[in-house]
């Protein structure tokens, strides 16, 4: 209906002057108020805080046994406050499954006294940082990762946790520097980065859920005006449209993209209104239909972060299907031909770089016969 | 179906609360290797991200960009090791807070104040006997097998 | 420009550039021989002085005063430096040039060997130059400059050498108490620039000064005045004079006798057109000089230091020629006023010079003693400074027919036509005049006591002497011959009974004075009486009881010094005036000034270094953050990152 409207022409997508490259990259022009996300990023941080603060080691542990029932409860509410669900099982419970275990092995390197422990703990997160790259289509890196991080580096930090310290704990183990300040530090940075994600990303849900409401209301079954009403909410949908399209703000001039969202907004309220007391239920669907067309193009414009058309990027490199619908396998052989296509120079360099590494590492490490260096 | 936002979110958050556990370990922890190990943990929270990117995206850049950063980190744990090879061998320990000499003239340098809690003392191992022999039972010994 | 206003910049450039060339060239190149330049630049200044002096004789009513350059101008201020050729300024430049050369010559010789030749000779120089250049100005402003050129060349000269601590004293004493009177002078000046519209030039000044506020004038006048007694050396600023015969003793000849003290003489003359409107500046000019005449002769009297008594004599002489100036209280003795006074400042200069020259070549034999109690009968060993002694003795005394009995007639019958108008302030006058005869009793007397105590009796050199008890050398003693013929005859430009009136004629012409009287005042045989007689009787009275105290009769001194033991002590002590000053001006200062080191150094300087602590505690603060510790350092880092988030998602919030 509105396909020349200038509120979805495609000039939408172009990004904020002050966006540095490509086309809209970061949408933080649609910050919307703070107070939206606040606590969702500040529970689990403080709880956080004090967990971590009380199970960093110190010479005289004391409320370890409290700090570890708040770190779990720090993870599970960050589980529920922080993270969605896709709707699909599986997938579901190996993400949480995978996160969980990064998460409270990743506490534990940093909260073990005992360096073999911690070590041990780093082994477990790249583990399950590899489970997670593996549904993320990724099953090269998960190998490469788990051989070199876990299989090489690992082992090899082990080895000299060995033979540097053979009688067990050191005195700086049982110590932590300045752990006040650090955890607070740093579960102020968390929040922070956590509230830059979820105002990035977040905003998109609402209009999701009006999407979809919007789709499962055209469905054949609801074909009487109250049916459809009550199945996609009436002018409460087009209200809470409004509100999800009032989020997705991407400029800094307010005023101007409200002028832009009401204006249409207000004419599909009307015909709603117009088409209900008119009991035609075909308009009310029309419009359901529209609200559904604009919203997944809005979505789509918003979801669909693409490269910069300047960028190139090889047609042999671009995967055959969605990646999300290969098979793991499927998924090397584009990372191959992208790695020897698009990233040639970047591989060579980085097979020189290990080359320099190496001899580096023997140049500054020596021989042990030379005596102190 | 598109991988919308709120998928990416997820593992966007997963690999913020690394990145910043990882910080913590590299800031507080006292001894080299861990201090190591931590910031390795951000780059994995940074490759998390990468993928996720990728997999949003429906490219191999993130991927691409996630191989590189890890030979990076090969590279430099190799040479991480080195140095702290050579810091051990001058002062025996692991410990960073030993190497203070970039501090101003004249500071004091920072000690441990806090005594250590003393550890139990370590339970003697138990001793097998030539065998034959009955064990004379002692006093302070406690079996642990 | 005219030749006549060349060769007015040439006169004082001359030695300028004589004592430059002495400055770069003296200490390496000329040595012994940095005399030549100064005495050469001097001579030929001295050739262009006569040639203008010839000049404006020959046409007196002429004004020259060519202006060749502005020295600065901004806003209200415009000062031209401009030269004045007129009949007083001619006058006065021909006799410091002719007197400034043979002295000169004279130093030649008497500072032959000294480590500080060609630094004498510079200073000596850049005298000559200042002095010429005061006597030549032509606005207040540049005789000011000059003025305080004249200053500073006699503090370096006095403090000549340096490294002793009673001449390093006595030049800081002559600057600064000349100084005192260079406030008033600086005053007056500034007075003069505001009452006579930011005009400085003498022609103005002098044009208008019947047409400004009356007060204004008189405080002008008093003010200027001070700048006089300060550089002359008038009570009460008289006590830097003998002091500064520390210095050598062609210094004290040039500087304080002949040329830098006579400064202030020339100035109240020179200003004369503004001080006949205030008379009652005039009698305080004439009741100081007469007071500093007497306080002076007094003072003279007991010294034993020959320098010291010509010393108060030249201060005792100056008074003589302010009470000469002083006379023109009547505006129409104004301009024998002026004569009287410059006549005197003349014939002052000749004999004064020539007296303290020969005293000069007494102590170059005598092996720089100059106490006269250790020496005498010098008149066979030193025959030729015997004579130039005797003359300048017998024209110091006004012996009649020497140069000095003209000039003092002159200054004695000023006041007596001052003393005999009788309205006002004659009454006064008659007292100055009779304190000014009995003081002509007093100068040949002590003069005299100098001469016999050091030429006659039996022959006693001291051991200082060494081999050096001869006559000096002809260098020396030509000037002293050149001097006493001066002394002698110099008299004879104004001996009225001859008939010669030279330079009361020439200095009729010096404009903005009233005009002088057709009938002269003193002509009844009274008057005669009192201005031939009296003085003349009070000379020869004076040298006749001089001779009979120190030849006749040595042992009177000592039993007259017992029965008048206070006055005797008083004279001997200069009537305590360094010690009255001492207490009330400069131990007070002195106290002031340690209070305020103290204060400088306690309070200011502890403030300063509190303030130099300041940074030190605040970085002491801020230190500990470098602990080197590297953790601590990344702990900072991801504080500041974190800050600097939190920062950026407000922005962009808004």
């Amino acid at each position: 209906m509105k396909e020349d409207n200038g509120f979805f022409h495609p000039s939408f997508l172009i990004p904020h002057p002050w966006c540095l490259r490509g086309q809209g990259f970061m949408m933080l022009g649609a910050l919307s108020p703070w107070a939206d996300h606040v606590w969702r990023v500040a529970l689990p941080a403080a709880l956080g805080l004090v967990a971590v603060y009380l199970l960093l080691p110190r010479p005289r542990p004391m409320l370890r046994v409290a700090g570890i029932a708040l770190a779990f409860l720090a993870v599970v509410a960050a589980g529920f406050v922080l993270l969605h669900t896709s709707g699909r099982p599986v997938y579901d419970t190996l993400f949480y499954f995978f996160a969980f275990v990064a998460v409270v092995s990743g506490g534990m390197l940093v909260t073990h006294r005992d360096p073999v422990h911690a070590a041990l703990s780093f082994a477990l997160v790249v583990l399950s940082t590899c489970g997670l790259f593996l549904i993320m289509a990724a099953p090269f890196l998960m190998a490469a990762t788990i051989i070199v991080y876990a299989g090489a580096i690992i082992v090899t930090f082990l080895f000299v946790i060995m033979l540097a310290q053979q009688q067990g704990l050191s005195d700086a183990d049982s110590r932590s520097r300045e752990p006040f300040l650090t955890t607070v530090a740093c579960f102020v940075l968390l929040p922070t980065l956590l509230y830059i994600i979820l105002q990035t990303y977040d905003t998109g849900q609402p209009l999701q859920q009006v999407v979809a409401r919007a789709t499962r209301a055209q469905d054949e079954k609801f074909n009487t005006v109250p049916a459809v009403v009550e199945a996609s909410g009436g002018a409460g949908l087009l209200e809470d449209y409004r509100k999800a399209l009032l989020a997705l703000r991407w400029t800094p001039n307010a005023e101007e993209y409200q002028n832009q969202v009401n204006g249409p907004v207000n004419n599909l309220k009307a015909q709603w209104a117009a088409g209900e007391k008119a009991g035609n239920v075909k308009t009310l669907k029309n419009i359901l239909a529209d609200v559904q067309a604009n919203g997944t193009k809005v979505l789509e414009g918003y979801a669909k972060l693409t490269p910069p058309p300047g960028s190139q990027v090889s047609q042999l490199s671009v995967p055959s299907k969605e990646l999300h619908l290969l098979y793991p396998g499927e998924t090397v052989a584009p990372l191959g031909r992208s790695l020897f296509t698009d990233y040639l120079i970047a591989v060579e360099l980085a097979g020189t770089l290990l080359l320099v590494a190496t001899i580096g590492t023997i140049a500054i490490a020596g021989r042990r016969t030379e005596g102190l260096r | 179906m598109i991988l919308y936002p709120a998928m990416l979110q997820n593992y966007l958050v997963v690999g913020a609360i690394l990145f910043v556990l990882g910080m913590i370990g590299f800031l507080a922890r006292r001894n080299l290797i861990i201090m190591f190990l931590s910031a390795e943990m951000m780059l994995q929270g940074v490759a998390v991200n990468l993928v996720a990117f990728a997999y949003y995206h429906g490219n191999m850049q993130g991927q691409a960009f996630t191989l590189f950063i890890l030979t990076v980190a090969a590279c430099e744990a190799g040479i991480a090791l080195a140095l702290i090879l050579i810091l051990f061998r001058s002062k025996r320990s692991l410990d960073v807070s030993l190497w203070q000499e970039l501090r101003e003239p004249g500071q004091e340098p920072t000690r441990d104040e806090e005594p250590l809690v003393p550890p139990p003392p370590a339970l003697p191992l138990p001793r097998l006997t030539p065998a034959g022999i009955e064990p004379r039972p002692k006093e302070r010994e406690e079996s642990h097998v | 420009m005219s030749e006549i206003g060349t060769i007015l910049w040439i006169i004082p450039i001359l030695p300028l550039a004589a004592a430059v060339l002495i400055v770069f060239l003296g200490p390496r190149l000329l040595r012994g021989f940095s005399h030549v330049p100064c005495v050469l630049a001097l001579a030929v200044s001295c050739v262009l002085s006569v040639y203008v002096l010839i000049h404006v004789a020959r046409q007196p009513d002429e004004l020259i005063h060519p202006t060749y350059y502005t020295w600065f101008a901004a806003g209200n201020i415009h000062i031209p430096v401009a030269f004045r050729a007129d009949p007083l300024t001619a006058f006065m430049l021909a006799m410091v040039t002719f007197v400034g050369t043979f002295i000169a010559i004279f130093a030649a010789g008497y500072m032959h060997g000294d480590d500080g030749y060609p630094r004498f000779f510079a200073e000596v120089s850049l005298f000559v130059f200042s002095m010429t250049g005061l006597v030549l100005a032509d606005n207040y402003m540049v005789l000011f400059a000059f003025w305080e050129g004249v200053g500073l060349c006699s503090y370096l000269l006095i403090g000549f050498w340096y490294e002793k601590p009673s001449a390093a004293h006595a030049a800081r004493k002559a600057f600064l108490v000349t100084r005192i009177g260079d406030l008033g002078f600086i005053l007056g000046i500034i007075l003069l620039w505001i009452t006579f519209g930011h005009n400085l030039d003498y022609e103005y000044v002098f044009t208008n000064a019947a047409n400004v506020n009356r007060g204004a004038l008189i405080a002008i006048c008093f003010l200027l005045f001070s700048g006089a007694i300060g550089k002359s050396a008038q009570f009460p600023l008289h006590v830097w004079l003998p002091d500064a015969m520390e210095g050598p003793t062609p210094v004290s000849a040039l500087i304080h006798a002949a040329t830098m003290v006579t400064a202030g003489v020339y100035l109240v003359a020179r200003s004369m057109p503004l001080y006949v409107l205030a008379p009652q500046v005039l009698l305080f000019v004439a009741c100081i000089g007469t007071f500093t005449a007497l306080l002076a002769a007094f003072i003279a009297l007991t010294q034993t230091d020959l320098k010291r008594v010509l010393a108060y004599s030249t201060v005792s002489q100056l008074g003589y020629m302010f009470l000469g100036l002083g006379a023109a209280v009547y505006a129409q003795h104004s301009r024998l006023a002026v004569e009287a006074g410059m006549f005197h400042l003349f014939t002052h200069a000749f004999f004064k010079a020539l007296l303290f020259l020969s005293a000069g070549s007494v102590m170059h034999a005598m092996g720089n003693v100059i106490d006269m109690r250790r020496f005498s009968g010098l008149r066979r060993v030193l025959p030729y400074t015997h004579i130039a002694f005797l003359c300048g003795a017998v024209a110091l005394a006004a012996v009649p027919l020497t140069s000095g009995f003209w000039s003092k007639d002159a200054i004695l019958t000023a006041a007596y036509n001052a003393a005999k108008e009788g309205h006002h302030y004659g009454a006064v006058f008659v007292l100055l005049f009779i304190c000014a005869v009995i003081t002509a009793g007093l100068t040949a007397f002590y003069t005299f006591r100098a001469y016999f105590m050091t030429f006659w009796g039996e022959e006693r050199i001291p051991h200082e002497a060494g081999h050096h008890a001869h006559e000096s050398p002809l260098i020396m003693v030509v000037p002293l011959m050149v001097l006493s013929v001066g002394a002698l005859f110099a008299g004879y430009i104004d001996a009225e009974p001859f008939g010669l009136t030279w330079l009361g004629t020439f200095l009729e012409h010096v404009k903005h004075l009233p005009a002088m009287p057709t009938e002269s005042v003193t002509a009844t045989l009274l008057d005669r009486v009192w201005l031939l007689v009296v003085p003349l009787a009070m000379s020869l009275g004076g040298i006749a009881v001089a001779w009979l105290m120190y030849v006749r009769q040595p042992a009177w001194p000592g039993v007259v010094a017992a029965r008048a033991r206070a006055l005797y002590e008083l004279s001997w002590n200069k009537v305590h005036f360094d010690e009255i000053y001492n207490a009330f001006f400069v131990l007070p200062l002195w106290l002031f000034a340690q209070f305020c080191r103290i204060f400088d150094l306690g309070v200011v300087d502890s403030i300063v270094d509190v303030l130099g602590h300041v940074p030190r505690l605040i970085g002491g603060l801020f230190r500990p953050i470098q602990n080197g510790l590297v953790q601590f350092y990344a702990l900072a880092m991801v504080l500041g990152l974190t800050v600097f988030l939190i920062a950026l998602v407000n922005a962009l919030a808004k």
